[in-house]
């Protein structure tokens, strides 16, 4: 603790994750993500990138190794994780709006029942933050009369509205109809041009490439390589990054 | 195009509705028919007496006495036969004793006009105050116990299965003689209370297993996205689980209080006078048996049938919100 580098939000050391079935998600896994960085992860379907950013707020428990987050140990026993969650934002793939609330009712749940602020500050900010993801005349809409897009971006405000130091995305276009994968691009881009903090598990190469500040390759349950954009796509310097690129531009 | 492709489901939807009716009519027919070679005779119109009765309310002798009627026959006085009582009646529609007869207490005097309820009907009632009071306490049981089985923390896991089983496993009848003997002894409980506990216990097991499947029937997702967001596990099953499941379990909870209806029936063991009862005691007053069966049916399948047609409405409802 007492080396800690006070610019890292999160340090992983040494995690692996092994399923009660037996699969081995992640092996050995160090990572590090500094306030204000956008991380990009990439790598083949299976290698472990959703299990390995849902050990970041313990969705998901690990088998060995350590994870801090601003200083606080994830999976100790003694840490009070629904705190330390307020300060983890996640969106899902599956965007996991609660269907039965209103899109702002979806904001403000949170806020009210965790943080238990006042319910007028809390609407205020519900309705500015609808407003910032462009969704401002969808306040009274329910999930189910909103398209793919808009559902994602209501989602990303609810996890703003709890005003976390990092944000989690899972694939947060892989669900949606490609037209619907720019307006969400749009919002998660202007949320890293204002200094989020962020972990992006992503296909879209576009967007790595202009928002990211590294971008990160999994494959079978390990960090195979990283590095800045620029050098990771135009010269990576790994073989098996370089047939996984291969095999995607030919997609 | 969709008008010539309409007509012809509707006929064939005509020839199946005609289908039905023929084959409603064969039943009833053959009904008839056997109850014609069995020789029984059919006494239909003693039963509207029954269900609702004109007979009015009877004026009963307090005491041993001697009746007196005075003269326009509108008052009725009793002189107590070992004693200097007196009691006066009057406001009675039809006399049951003559002049000077010697009654004892509580025989009939007379009886004054008016519509009551008869057995049958306030056998129901008694049927319908005893399911909606068990549902009462089995729906926050069942809750209860179907948040046990879906919960994490073993003992409450085990609990809750334990319950569900053992219920589940055994007869209600079993059940309800252990609560009317045994814990209705122990506890002095009125058969009434008996009955409802019974009742209330078995309803709520099945409701616990409603209340899992609900549960259960909720996307995996938002237990996440409540949990990611900070909120407690009873903070995310009361605002986004429990909202959502309930009110997929709305139709097998009607289809469990349709149930607890009919079954309580077998509280009619016990000291207690539900539609069953009434009706085996009607059938012994008026030695109609097929007629009173036949009324009782039709009143059990009047309370669940307006049951189910109230719960479809509120579904229609709560699908528009
Ligand atoms: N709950 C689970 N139980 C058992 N095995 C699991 C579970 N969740 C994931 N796995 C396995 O762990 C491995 C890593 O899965 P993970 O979901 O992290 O991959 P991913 O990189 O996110 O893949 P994708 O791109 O398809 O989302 C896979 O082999 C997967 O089958
Ligand atoms: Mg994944």
């Amino acid at each position: 603790m007492t080396d800690r580098n006070p610019k890292l939000l999160i340090e992983a050391n040494g995690v692996s994750k092994q399923f009660a079935n037996g699969t081995q998600a992640l092996k050995n896994v160090s990572l590090t993500v500094e306030r204000g960085e956008v991380l990009c992860i990439i790598g083949p379907s299976g290698s472990g990138k959703s299990t390995l950013l849902r050990t970041l707020n313990a969705l998901e428990e690990i088998s060995e190794g350590d994870i801090q987050v601003n200083g606080h140990s994830v999976h100790n026993r003694k840490v009070d994780l629904n705190r330390l969650r307020t300060q983890v934002g996640m969106v899902f793939q599956q965007f996991n709006l609660f269907p039965h609330m209103t899109a702002l009712e979806n904001v403000m749940l949170a806020p009210l029942k965790v943080l238990k602020q006042p319910e007028a500050e809390v609407r205020a900010r519900a309705e500015q933050l609808l407003a910032k993801v462009g969704l401002a005349d969808k306040a009274q809409s329910h999930p189910a009369q909103l398209s793919g897009g808009q559902q994602q971006r209501v989602a990303i405000a609810r996890a703003l509205a709890m005003k976390p130091s990092i944000m989690l995305f899972d694939e947060p276009t892989s669900a949606l109809d490609p037209e619907m994968v720019g307006e969400v691009l749009e919002v998660m881009k202007a949320l890293a041009l204002e200094g989020m903090t962020m972990c992006v598990v992503t296909h879209e190469m576009g967007f790595a490439r202009a928002v990211a500040h590294r971008v990160l390759f999994m494959d079978h349950g390990e960090i195979v390589y990283q590095d800045a954009p620029a050098a990771f796509f135009d010269a990576p310097r790994n073989e098996r990054l370089k047939t996984f690129l291969g095999q995607i531009l030919k997609n | 195009m969709s008008s010539s492709a309409k007509k012809p489901t509707d006929r064939v939807s005509w020839v199946w509705h005609g289908v039905y009716a023929l084959v409603i009519l064969a039943i009833g027919a053959s009904l008839y028919f056997a109850s014609k070679r069995i020789d029984y005779s059919w006494h239909w119109e003693r039963l509207p007496e029954y269900v609702i009765s004109t007979e009015g309310e009877e004026i009963r002798a307090s005491f041993d006495g001697f009746v007196e009627i005075s003269e326009d026959g509108k008052t009725l006085t009793m002189t107590e036969m070992k004693g200097s009582g007196r009691e006066t009646f009057s406001g009675f529609s039809q006399v049951l004793v003559g002049q000077g007869d010697l009654v004892f207490q509580n025989d009939v005097l007379a009886r004054k006009p008016g519509i009551r309820p008869g057995p049958l009907l306030i056998g129901l009632w008694l049927t319908l105050k005893i399911s909606a009071i068990s549902l009462v306490f089995a729906l926050p049981l069942g809750l209860i116990a179907g948040l046990g089985r879906v919960a994490r923390n073993p003992a409450a896991r085990n609990l809750a299965t334990t319950y569900v089983e053992i219920i589940r496993g055994t007869p209600l009848l079993v059940q309800i003689f252990i609560f009317y003997f045994f814990i209705g002894t122990v506890l002095q409980l009125s058969a009434f209370t008996a009955g409802v506990a019974a009742l209330s216990v078995f309803t709520g097991a099945y409701v616990a297993e409603i209340v899992r499947a609900g549960i259960e029937g909720v996307a995996r997702g938002q237990m996440e996205a409540a949990r990611s967001l900070g909120m407690s596990y009873p903070q995310s099953m009361r605002y986004v689980i429990l909202p959502q499941a309930l009110r997929k379990t709305l139709p097998p909870l009607t289809g469990q209080f349709i149930n607890l209806i009919k079954d309580s029936s077998l509280v009619s063991v016990m000291a207690l006078t539900d539609l069953t009862k009434a009706g085996r005691e009607v059938v012994s007053s008026t030695f109609s048996p097929f007629e009173v069966w036949f009324s009782v049916a039709i009143l059990y399948l009047l309370l669940t049938g307006s049951l189910s047609l109230l719960v479809r409405r509120l579904e229609k409802r709560l699908a528009h919100d």
